[in-house]
């Protein structure tokens, strides 16, 4: 789950990793989340860049802390994800396409039509 | 809690310094990578530390005393390294029954069971054990203690790569479980930089850096492309070292403290993030060229 070549830091790894895991609602809202022990164990890393990952979600208010009990999902917690996912990191992903339909002269219905088949053929594959 | 304090601290030896200008302070319940070149005083430092070594200058303080003939740094803390010996009278199970006695937190159980799953024969002087074996029988050694400070001095000598991984998966989940003080030197930091919380390098006895492992990776960038344009952007950066150009591309390592705008103005500029252990190689280069120029000097010379 981990891409240990990847230039993208660990403790960020894990932060997407488990936003990714709410998502699925693998974790519901006031549900209790992994410590850092668990996610070090897990991830075969030490509990300090596990302990930032978890403090990344707490600051975005993903996750909140019960003192002496850890760190639980917050209600909006999928919505928020959501939410910044769709701000951030889809419409950067979208922002290369465009600039690369451009380079390649690819026209906007075009475009369009390319992302139409692939939906249709991602649905084939779930159905 | 401090566990180690050093300042200053100088250990030379009549054929010059081991350890020359050492500043750091290392907290409770951390492990710590130590990192430098062949000769950088690591072993050094890490035996200072333990109260193997008296020190000629500066200030070092292990749980609040000097460690030099301290018993309480020796009762609680243990250096591990190749050349550590053993009477060949005793064999590897005496060994494991003899440490029971020394050190109070000892786990035989841990003990016994690593040493049946890593394969060690337990009625041989350690004199019989391979390189690799041998340094694994210290490794367990070393975890089975549970010391509070623990100094493991490039602890997978010799061991092939399967049982230092294995080695290294046993130190996590025996500190996960019971955290302690733990400095581990090696030269594949590839190899420890996600077991590792902190990270130390030195270069000729001196601290160069001591950063949080996470810090170092985001330390510095590697800026590339037409030779021009990289000497131009990087002038106003800090510099930590040029790489030899591949054709008319050049390579600079600079600081990764640009502002957005400095890095929007670099243009076409390819940025690229620099491993850890790339970076400690940089730090530490000799300002006398690479390998290549020993080859080309006797030839052309």
């Amino acid at each position: 789950m981990l891409n240990h070549d990847s230039s993208k830091p660990i403790y960020i790894q894990i932060a997407e990793w488990l936003e990714t895991e709410i998502l699925h609602e693998r974790f519901k809202p006031h549900e209790k989340m992994f410590s850092q022990y668990q996610l070090a164990d897990q991830f075969n890393i030490n509990p300090a860049t596990a302990a930032k990952g978890l403090t990344i979600l707490a600051d975005a208010g993903i996750l909140y802390k019960k003192r002496g009990l850890g760190m639980f999902v917050t209600e909006e917690a999928a919505e928020q994800i959501r939410h910044r996912r769709i701000n951030e990191t889809l419409s950067a992903l979208i922002s290369d396409v465009v600039a690369e339909a451009e380079h390649l002269n690819v026209k906007e219905q075009d475009l369009i039509h390319m992302i139409q088949l692939e939906q249709s053929r991602r649905k084939g594959e779930s159905s | 809690m401090t566990v180690i304090e050093c300042s200053h601290l100088e250990k030379r030896y009549s054929g010059g310094a081991g350890v020359k200008d050492a500043d750091f302070t290392i907290q409770e319940n951390t492990i710590t990578g130590i990192v430098g070149r062949n000769g950088s005083g690591k072993t050094t430092l890490m035996k200072t530390i333990a109260g193997y070594l008296k020190v000629t200058g500066g200030e070092i303080s292990v749980f609040g005393e000097n460690p030099f003939n301290s018993l309480k740094v020796s009762a609680n803390s243990m250096y591990l390294d190749e050349y550590t010996m053993f009477s060949n009278a005793l064999t590897t199970k005496d060994i494991l029954h003899h440490h029971s006695r020394f050190y109070p937190n000892w786990d035989a159980q841990l003990a016994q069971r690593l040493a049946d799953y890593f394969s060690i024969p337990m009625r041989v002087g350690t004199d019989y054990l391979s390189k690799g074996q041998k340094n694994t029988f210290y490794g367990i050694l070393g975890l089975a203690a549970r010391c509070p400070l623990t100094i493991f001095d490039e602890p997978t000598t010799g061991m092939d790569a399967s049982v230092r991984k294995d080695f290294y998966r046993a130190l996590l989940k025996d500190y996960l479980a019971h955290p302690r003080t733990i400095l581990i030197s090696s030269h594949h930091l590839d190899e420890i930089d996600e077991l590792i919380e902190d990270l130390l390098l030195i270069d000729g006895g001196r601290t160069v850096l001591h950063l949080p492992i996470e810090g170092v990776k985001e330390y510095a960038m590697a800026v590339s492309g037409p030779a021009g344009e990289v000497k131009n952007w990087s002038a106003q950066q800090d510099v930590i070292a040029h790489l030899e150009d591949q054709g008319s591309i050049s390579t600079v390592i600079v600081k990764n403290h640009f502002t957005a705008a400095e890095k929007a103005a670099a243009g076409g500029l390819r940025f690229t993030p620099v491993s850890a252990s790339d970076l400690c190689v940089y730090l530490t280069r000799r300002n006398i060229g690479g390998i290549d120029d020993v080859f080309s000097n006797s030839q052309h010379g």
